[in-house]
């Protein structure tokens, strides 16, 4: 079939109402939950088999049958960019599962929700292992088909069904919108193979239809990467679903729109790289400016972190509009930093609101004096997002600002800069209500979240600081999975070197 | 054979039809159809270059995708009307811009 | 069909764009499989109504085995997707 993670996630997926069905007792989510779990750190060690051989080969490629070849057929094609991506998102997806273990307990329908969750992993491994376009667009689209039922997933309250019917609307046209981009792609070249497509379409340098199709290219996948004309779906999705799906949402899959636009930017319109770099770079600031403006005038505890998140995407599609192995090194390393810090500061948001059944600010001051390990580590959050020295956060957008200076676009870093420098305003007004102030009454009623919920959090926290103690190997990670984006001629050739 | 610039001006004409049908419609119903309308302009693209590919013949590759994407366009609605059934329930009208509860 | 201004505007407008694009498209030439490559010849069927069903779908099996096993997974991830939304909270509220 596939590579084996992919497989094994894929079977696990499809075994998990069989589980469901088996342990239908009362006792019966953790079960569930333990079994999600296990099955992510199972998919973890084949995927760090396939890293090894990866290491050595290159490039991997995973074809159908072989007499029938890729341009025509179908194929996997897996580099340091594809691991590195669906290490990040197996990583995330464990402490999604294991955070909601203990968070969804009183929830029913668990076996559908596990099922999903896996189902959205692998959909997001399946977008990065992809090496054409049709196979990409079957794999995004169980991406987005289980990311609605998950938004929308408490559906007895009005809030994840008005969400979850905007965003599907939303996404469904940005899914339209990649698959009318598609049929002009395969109007002008006859393939659908991006080795061939890079191939067939340097030569189109002054072709106006391939501008029609990258502006279809930019709206689709910027509808589901929140670029700033296209994000209206993002606060409302992200504030109604279950706390840890918010994570997995803002954590890794708009980080898996934002990819996949650029490799199909990098690899396709290669030939028409001046005109795309300016757009991001324009969309880039305009996201920026979008998402830090609107938090600053929340109240609402996931609206202001789904806001955040557009931001901090700006910055990343800023990284990578630069196209320079600078850029695209920062921006990867951006990318891990922000799903670590965005994951922890869900999670916590969620310890909160189960506990006291709020999500309003106002309520929820000086929660802090009631519920000290979670506040410390959404501290540590908080701080390590704003950019402050020893944790991960600064690291990372330095090398985004200098980097944006390194390659001549110097107007675009000062906005950059201007912006990291507004965003520490809210980030700072969050922890003066959550850890300063005096508690409301609300806030005194609440009682401390239970240990299981509290380990995921330990963990990420941990892991803000050692990065940014250390951030080294990530670096180095990073940049070699930026090399393999850039090396074009070396994805070309594994594909159709042979023919 | 008609010149193959009339099928993708249809196909355009009705990606743009079916966006106004998702910007201006009311019944949530209505939206569901506009996007069914949209799925199909990029079917129709799909199949019209399939069929120009060589005089006489057709190139198989088209009519594979279109196949597998009227597959999604089927799922994407049973989704899309489940959530319609549980919006009327909480709001006892189809009207989309009552949906109005989540501002800024 | 009761309308605002707004909503006779918009459809002036899609009208508008309508008519204009689908002359654009006609009067410039789309580059119809400009950029093919001719050393990879594609796999070309009849276009006979009794036989096409089953050449297509022996394409289908033969070069997309990849894309039809994800889109049965997909098609299980709509059926669990549909379950979830549409269960039965049992009394818990």
């Amino acid at each position: 079939m596939f590579t084996w993670p992919l497989d094994a996630l894929l079977i696990f997926m499809v075994g998990t109402p069989a589980v469901g069905w088996l342990v239908h007792k009362n006792g019966y989510q953790k079960i569930l939950g333990i079994y999600a779990s296990a099955s992510l750190l199972i998919t973890a060690y084949f995927l760090y088999g396939l890293y090894k051989e990866a290491a050595e080969k290159g490039i991997i490629l995973i074809v159908g049958q072989l007499p029938f070849s890729p341009p025509l057929g179908a194929c996997l094609e897996i580099d340091m960019l594809s691991i590195f991506m669906a290490f990040l998102y197996i990583i995330i997806g464990l402490f999604a599962t294991a955070y909601s273990i203990k968070f969804m307990e009183s929830d029913s329908g668990l076996t559908e929700y596990y099922t999903l969750i896996l189902g959205m992993i692998a959909g997001m491994i399946g977008i990065v292992f992809a090496g054409d376009f049709f196979t990409l667009f079957v794999f995004w689209e169980l991406m987005c088909l289980t990311s609605y039922a998950l938004v929308a997933f408490r559906k007895q309250k009005w809030e994840p069904i008005e969400a979850g019917f905007k965003y599907l609307v939303m996404s469904v046209a940005g899914s339209v919108t990649i698959l009318l981009a598609m049929s002009f792609l395969y109007g002008m070249t006859g393939t659908l193979n991006f080795a061939a497509l890079a191939d067939g379409l340097t030569a189109a340098t002054s072709e106006g239809w391939l501008y029609i199709t990258l502006a279809l290219v930019i709206v689709g996948f910027g509808v589901k990467a929140a670029i700033v004309p296209f994000h209206t779906w993002l606060p409302d999705a992200h504030s109604a679903a279950p706390s840890p799906i918010s994570a997995m949402l803002s954590g890794v899959m708009v980080q898996t729109a934002v990819c996949a636009l650029i490799r199909i930017l990098l690899l396709v319109f290669n030939s028409a790289q001046p005109a795309w770099q300016m757009t991001l770079a324009v969309f880039a600031v305009f996201t920026m400016f979008g998402g830090n403006l609107m938090a600053l005038l929340q109240n609402d505890l996931k609206r202001l972190l789904a806001f955040s998140t557009i931001a901090h995407l700006g910055y990343i599609i800023f990284g990578f509009a630069t196209v320079s192995q600078d850029g695209l090194t920062a921006a990867l390393f951006h990318t891990i930093n922000h799903a670590i810090m965005k994951t922890l500061l869900f999670l916590c948001a969620g310890a909160f609101i189960r506990q006291t059944r709020t999500r309003d600010l106002r309520k929820l001051r000086g929660i802090g004096k009631t519920m000290p390990a979670t506040v410390v580590f959404f501290s540590i959050g908080t701080i390590a997002i704003a950019a402050f020295p020893p944790l991960n956060g600064f690291w990372s957008e330095m090398m985004i600002i200098s980097a944006g200076v390194r390659a001549e676009m110097i107007i675009f870093s000062t906005l950059t800069l201007a912006n990291m420098a507004l965003s520490v305003v809210y980030y700072f007004r969050l922890i003066r209500i959550i850890v300063l102030e005096e508690p409301t009454k609300v806030a005194k009623e609440a009682i401390r979240a239970p240990i299981s919920m509290l380990i995921p959090l330990l963990i990420l926290a941990f892991l803000c600081v050692f990065i940014g103690v250390y951030p080294g190997p990530f670096i180095g990670v990073s940049s070699k999975a930026a090399e393999a984006m850039l090396n074009i001629e070396a994805y070309i050739d594994s594909v159709l070197g042979g023919l | 054979m008609i010149p193959l610039n009339y099928y993708i001006a249809c196909a355009v004409a009705l990606y743009i039809i079916g966006m106004y049908c998702l910007a201006s419609k009311r019944n949530m119903i209505k939206l569901v159809m506009g996007i069914e309308i949209l799925v199909n302009a990029a079917h129709l693209s799909f199949i019209a270059f399939s069929a120009y590919r060589a005089v006489g013949y057709i190139d198989p590759l088209g009519h594979v995708v279109v196949i597998m994407s009227i597959g999604f366009a089927g799922c994407v609605t049973a989704l899309a009307l489940a959530i319609v059934t549980y919006a009327y329930k909480h709001y006892k009208t189809l009207d989309v811009r009552k949906l109005r509860r989540l501002k800024w | 069909m009761e309308m605002d201004r707004i909503g006779v505007v918009g459809l002036i407008t899609t009208v508008f764009a309508a008519l204009i694009f689908s002359t654009l498209i006609v009067e410039y030439e789309f580059p119809v499989f400009k950029y093919a490559d001719p050393d990879q010849p594609p796999k070309l069927v009849e276009n006979k109504t009794a036989t096409i069903g089953q050449k297509v779908s022996q394409f289908l099996w033969d070069y997309r085995v990849i894309d039809l096993i994800a889109q049965a997974f997909v098609l299980f991830a709509a059926a669990a997707c549909c379950t979830a939304l549409l269960r039965t909270e049992e009394g818990k509220k």
